[in-house]
């Protein structure tokens, strides 16, 4: 078939699947499921199909005159990586949604908009008109949301609006970024702004922050990451799944074609993001050792994963022609994060599919038992952890060496100080994990757990065990992964592949000391400090409740006092003018309320002339004038009419005594 | 044969005379009422596909009173959009006006005022265009009170001070400008060209006085107060008001004034944009702002109209074609966007007589199709690709940047947040909110409201998807006018 032709049907199938879906979802739920595990794995196989194709050439599809632009896609190998996971992972998920989802509600809502973030996203990964991309990546911002709030409770709305805030508002700032670019590059081709981007100037910097700000978002940057740990918790696991496998993913795609693709790199851009990927990494993992939710654990340990292929993408720019390990390892993080993290979230959504409950203070002990549920946690563990066999710890090691690399370059405290919140996140992140772990499935514990709800089948079970055998896979063969990295890595402008023993002692050593240092945390820091109780009865407090937070303690006042100030001032132009006119009519009419006392013997002149509208107070030997009843009259009797050519001969005196003066 | 411009404006007022003469009932006076604004649709599609450009004298007493009509582009497009919105409008008036009664009242000034507005369309100078806009304040007068109550008859009294001191600034203007230029022709390009520079301050007064006496029916703060109030007319006539008759009539003659009348250039140089422009920012941010406190939907609609009219007003004063272009899609947009928002309240009211936000929990999944109408809407108001809100923000916002001000995208942006704070979470209530009772009893508004919604919601993705065949029109228009 042609390869177009095929990717053009990439896109088109997920959005009418989608529609069908609903409209079959309607009459029967069962074919509902069944049709959408076919579409999905139909694109899969459609996705697969162009393998070779891509291979050999880049596949690229114009169709004119969709949003007056036209719609621009474009598949190469760096493009591929990114829509072969997505179709894989949404394959999965799906089928682990047909069972998950059976005690929920509103399942056909989900799955409309369940399948529109598949569909966006597919078409976030191929579009190469940055207009385009933009679209898609709106469209999977607000079809997002319903999957987040699918509970409809008071916690999910909540996160639900922190997210939308913030992705609107990310979408925004992205598009203020858009507008600039065209207007200094005049073209909206992704492949193209890279020829031009470098004539344009400062302005530079001002596009790529605001590009990188409103994809930051998307990838839970610090420090616009507010809405990930409240979001990643309050959807159902499936959701949460894509959130952090794939919709994270989309914001670093973002800023890899912003900063690498297009050329809006610069050193200090990279050093911004240096730094924003550093803090990202270490506030991550910092915070995910306090959490007690299980899904907030993964959410923190994703916003700190990001912050690896942040720092990867910072360093790209700094090592310059080295920069080839960077880039592999920022692609293999991002492969290998997809992988896991969906594993671990699954593994999670098994567990709430059973208890309904997500805290580990609750479920302490649960998973005793479980043997298929404890090997993929463990796996999924592992895999974060870098252990050596697993996919983490092949993609670290890149990082790790490219950061090594940099520091040998150039040196420095700040180096110094990244490669040491590098082996200590890598720690945090055995510490959290070793807590989750042992605390669900290892340790004993008096929690009531006795009411299994639901039987786990095959259908949630199977997509894990492949998620877990190829994390495995691609632990332990590389060369797999890059071999195809190595074609990937042509559309940047790199094009040495590096050669690299994974498995030497220099690494296997590096990895095991963050190991270490992790499990002395866990024994040291979390089980000494964090854990309460005695024996079987315990339980973990999150110290961090109360700490400084950026969204109640910064962002929600600030924006809140801004907001009352500008409604303050708006409002006063909103009454303004109606006021200052009823000011001068209250003004007029209490001036002429003011009676007018003249004393005959004083004011004779002038009595004589009021004498026809006035009458003579006989007792006091004063002229009370009859002008305030009479104009007080005059005034209710105006109607609209009279007012507006009163206004008439207002506006003509004002205007005559201008044009006296011009 | 020019004279069948005069057709469509004169057959409205022919049939509203008849209408008012005879006793109909419901269904007969329904079927009239459509029939006449088909057929006037029909004329105005003839008149603008056999004619293209044409001009017609009707009765020219001296230079100035010269009552002359001309169809040009704006014309066609203005004309074409208020008639095709006015057949919606008048399908979802036979349902919804039957629980407002007078409906035979209704229908007459109705019709007439269909007749006004193209008349202003097609009007040929100033002083024709100035003839109907007054007639327009006077048509519409008895529909913006029609309850009748203290409180609609209080907001008609307003509606008529702000309109007719607006049109008595503009009056201003426009005499000093005959004064001037002794023709008030409308030329694409404008006829104002030479003498700029010796009357400046002249001209800066006529520009400035005929903007702001137009700009009262364009909302411009601080001459906005008319409108929130005058939401308490029926349905159909706030979304007629706020979509195409009145407000656009405002926004249409400001176009005719900057870019038929002074042209382009000479705006430039009086200079009074640059004054003009601080007051149109105010517009689009307190819109917004002010939308976001108001508790009822329609208020909310209406202070949302104020700042979207910024908008346009702002690409009218950019002066470049992209803003040109960003003006004319947006008032394009604007106008099918706020009609089907207003449609979708109507709705909302007539079949549960809700008209708060906070009453409306739940509502998504007994009305849904009303409410996915007025989501879709929402998203394109915002701005959000790909609905057609975007490309109207897209070349406002390139049109601003190649005055080299980085500010005003910035403000349509923050704008666009509050356009999203103030409407998502309508859609959010209405779907995403629990209800207390479980039981959902589907109850949908009547299908002769839900046929216009969904007809126009349909055009609103259209034009959004596929804008290059309006885009193209507009874009002739643009390069008409500026060279």
């Amino acid at each position: 078939m042609n390869p177009k032709i095929v990717l053009l049907n990439i896109i088109v199938i997920p959005l009418i699947g989608s529609i069908i879906s609903f409209f079959i979802g309607k009459k029967n739920e069962k074919l509902r499921d069944l049709f959408n595990v076919i579409m999905t794995g139909a694109n899969l196989l459609l996705i697969t199909s162009l393998y070779i194709s891509v291979m050999n050439e880049k596949v690229e599809v114009f169709v004119p005159n969709i949003m007056g632009m036209g719609l621009y896609l474009k598949l190469d190998m760096f493009r591929y990586i990114f829509v072969w996971l997505t179709a894989l992972i949404w394959f999965l998920i799906t089928i682990y949604s047909t069972q998950y989802l059976l005690s929920y509600k509103n399942r056909n809502r989900y799955y409309l908009f369940f399948m529109i973030t598949y569909w966006s996203t597919l078409g976030i990964f191929i579009s190469n008109n940055i207009i385009n991309l933009f679209t898609f990546f709106e469209i999977m911002s607000l079809s997002s949301y319903p999957l987040i709030i699918h509970d409809e409770d008071k916690y999910s709305h909540d996160a639900g609006k922190t997210y939308l805030i913030m992705a609107v508002s990310g979408g925004l700032v992205l598009l203020m970024g858009l507008f600039l670019l065209y207007d200094y590059t005049q073209t909206l081709d992704i492949d193209k702004i890279k020829y031009v981007i470098q004539d344009i100037g400062n302005i530079k910097y001002v596009i790529a922050g605001l590009m990188i700000f409103g994809f930051g978002v998307k990838a839970g940057t610090f420090p616009l990451h507010i809405w990930l740990p409240k979001a990643h918790p309050a959807a159902p696991a499936p959701a949460s799944a894509i959130l952090s496998g794939i919709l994270l993913k989309t914001g670093i795609f973002g800023i890899l074609i912003t900063v690498e693709i297009m050329g809006l790199n610069d050193i200090y851009i990279s050093i911004v993001l240096l730094a924003l990927g550093f803090i990202t990494m270490f506030m991550g993992g910092f915070l995910a050792m306090f959490q007690r939710n299980i899904k907030r654990i993964l959410a923190y340990s994703s916003m700190s994963q990001m912050g690896y292929i942040i720092v990867g993408i910072g360093l790209m720019e700094v090592l310059h022609e080295h920069n080839a390990i960077a880039l592999y390892g920022i692609l293999y993080h991002i492969i290998n994060h997809m992988l896991f993290k969906v594993l671990l979230f699954m593994s999670a959504g098994v567990i709430y599919m059973k208890l309904h409950e997500l805290s580990i203070n609750g479920i302490g002990g649960f998973g005793r038992n479980k043997k298929v549920l404890k090997v993929c946690f463990l796996i999924g563990s592992c895999a974060i952890m870098g252990v050596p066999g697993f996919n983490g710890f092949i993609s670290k090691n890149l990082l790790h060496h490219a950061l090594s690399e940099a520091l040998h370059l150039y040196g420095g405290v700040w180096l110094n100080i990244g490669e040491l919140i590098f082996v200590i996140s890598s720690a945090f992140t055995t510490a959290y994990l070793l807590k989750l772990f042992v605390a669900v499935f290892v340790e004993k514990s008096d929690h009531d757990i006795a009411n299994i709800k639901m039987k786990v089948t095959g259908r949630a079970l199977v997509p894990m065990s492949i998620l877990a055998a190829m994390i495995i896979f691609i632990g332990i063969y590389p060369e797999f992964i890059m071999n195809i990295i190595d074609k990937a890595v042509e559309s940047f402008d790199i094009h040495d592949t590096i050669d690299m023993n994974f498995y030497s002692f220099e690494n296997i050593k590096s990895s095991f000391v963050s190991i270490l240092l992790g499990t002395l945390i866990y024994v040291f820091f979390i089980r000494e400090v964090l854990k309460k109780g005695y024996g079987e009865n315990w339980w973990y407090e999150n110290t961090a409740l109360n700490w400084f937070s950026l969204e109640k303690d910064l962002y929600i006042p600030f924006f809140a006092f801004i907001f009352k100030i500008s409604s303050f001032v708006l409002k006063l132009c909103d009454v303004g003018l109606l006021n200052l006119i009823i000011l001068i009519n209250n003004g007029m009419s209490s001036l002429i309320k003011m009676p007018l006392k003249y004393k005959i013997e004083s004011k004779a002149m002038i009595t004589r002339k009021l004498n026809s509208i006035s009458h003579m107070d006989e007792s006091t030997g004063e002229y009370i004038t009859d002008i305030t009843r009479e104009t007080k009259k005059a005034r209710y009797k105006m109607n609209s009419i009279t007012y507006s050519i009163y206004i008439f001969g207002v506006v003509l005196v004002i205007c005559l005594a201008v044009l006296l003066y011009s | 044969m020019n004279n069948i411009i005069l057709l469509p404006i004169v057959f409205p007022f022919l049939s509203a005379i008849v209408l008012s003469a005879f006793e109909f009932n419901e269904k007969r006076r329904n079927i009239f009422a459509g029939f006449v604004i088909l057929i006037n649709l029909i004329f105005v599609i003839y008149i603008v596909s056999s004619f293209g450009e044409s001009s017609f004298h009707f009765i020219k007493i001296n230079e100035f009173l010269d009552i002359y009509f001309k169809v040009d582009k704006l014309s066609i497009f203005f004309s074409l959009l208020a008639s095709v919105l006015w057949a919606f409008t008048s399908i979802y008036a036979m349902e919804y006006m039957k629980h407002e009664k007078k409906e035979k009242r209704f229908f007459i000034y109705f019709i007439t005022t269909l007749g006004v507005t193209l008349g202003i369309a097609f009007a040929g100078n100033l002083i024709t265009l100035y003839l109907f806009y007054e007639l327009l304040t006077l048509a519409t007068f008895p529909l913006v009170i029609h309850s009748g109550s203290k409180e609609a008859l209080k907001s008609g009294k307003k509606y008529l001070i702000y309109s007719f001191a607006g049109a008595t600034v503009a009056l201003l203007g426009m005499l000093i400008l005959f004064s001037l230029t002794n023709d008030l022709t409308f030329v694409p390009g404008g006829i104002v060209k030479e003498n700029i520079l010796e009357n400046k301050n002249l001209y800066f007064i006529i520009y400035v006085a005929m903007f702001i006496g137009f700009g009262v029916k364009a909302a411009l703060v601080p001459f906005h107060s008319w409108l929130p109030e005058a939401m308490v007319a029926p349905t159909p006539v706030s979304s007629l008001l706020h979509a195409v008759a009145v407000v656009k009539s405002g926004i249409f003659a400001i176009t005719r004034v900057t870019y038929y009348i002074f042209g382009p250039n000479a705006v430039r140089m009086t200079g009074a944009n640059k004054y003009l422009i601080i007051l149109v920012i105010i517009s689009i941010l307190m819109g917004s702002f002010l939308a976001l406190h108001q508790e009822n939907l329609k208020k909310r609609l209406a202070y949302s109209t104020i700042s979207q009219l910024g908008y346009i007003l702002l690409g009218i004063l950019l002066l470049n074609k992209n803003a040109f272009t960003g003006a004319m899609m947006h008032l394009l947009n604007h106008a099918v966007i706020k009609i089907t928002l207003f449609f979708c309240v109507g709705a909302i009211m007539y079949t549960t007589g809700k008209t708060k936000i906070s009453e409306i929990n739940g509502i998504g999944k007994t009305m849904p199709i009303t409410m996915w109408c007025f989501t879709v809407s929402a998203i394109s108001l915002i701005g959000i690709p790909p609905t057609n809100g975007f490309i109207s923000k897209w070349f406002l916002a390139e049109g601003a940047l190649l005055e080299g001000k980085v500010a005003f995208p910035a403000i349509l942006l923050v704008s666009a947040l509050l356009t999203a704070l103030y409407l998502f979470p309508i859609s959010i209530a209405a779907f995403f909110t629990k209800e207390n009772n479980d039981v959902v009893v589907k109850k949908e508004a009547p299908i002769k409201m839900l046929i216009p919604i969904i007809c126009i919601t349909i055009i609103t993705i259209l034009l959004g998807l596929f804008p290059n065949y309006v885009l193209d029109f507009i874009r002739s228009m643009a390069s008409e006018v500026m060279y």
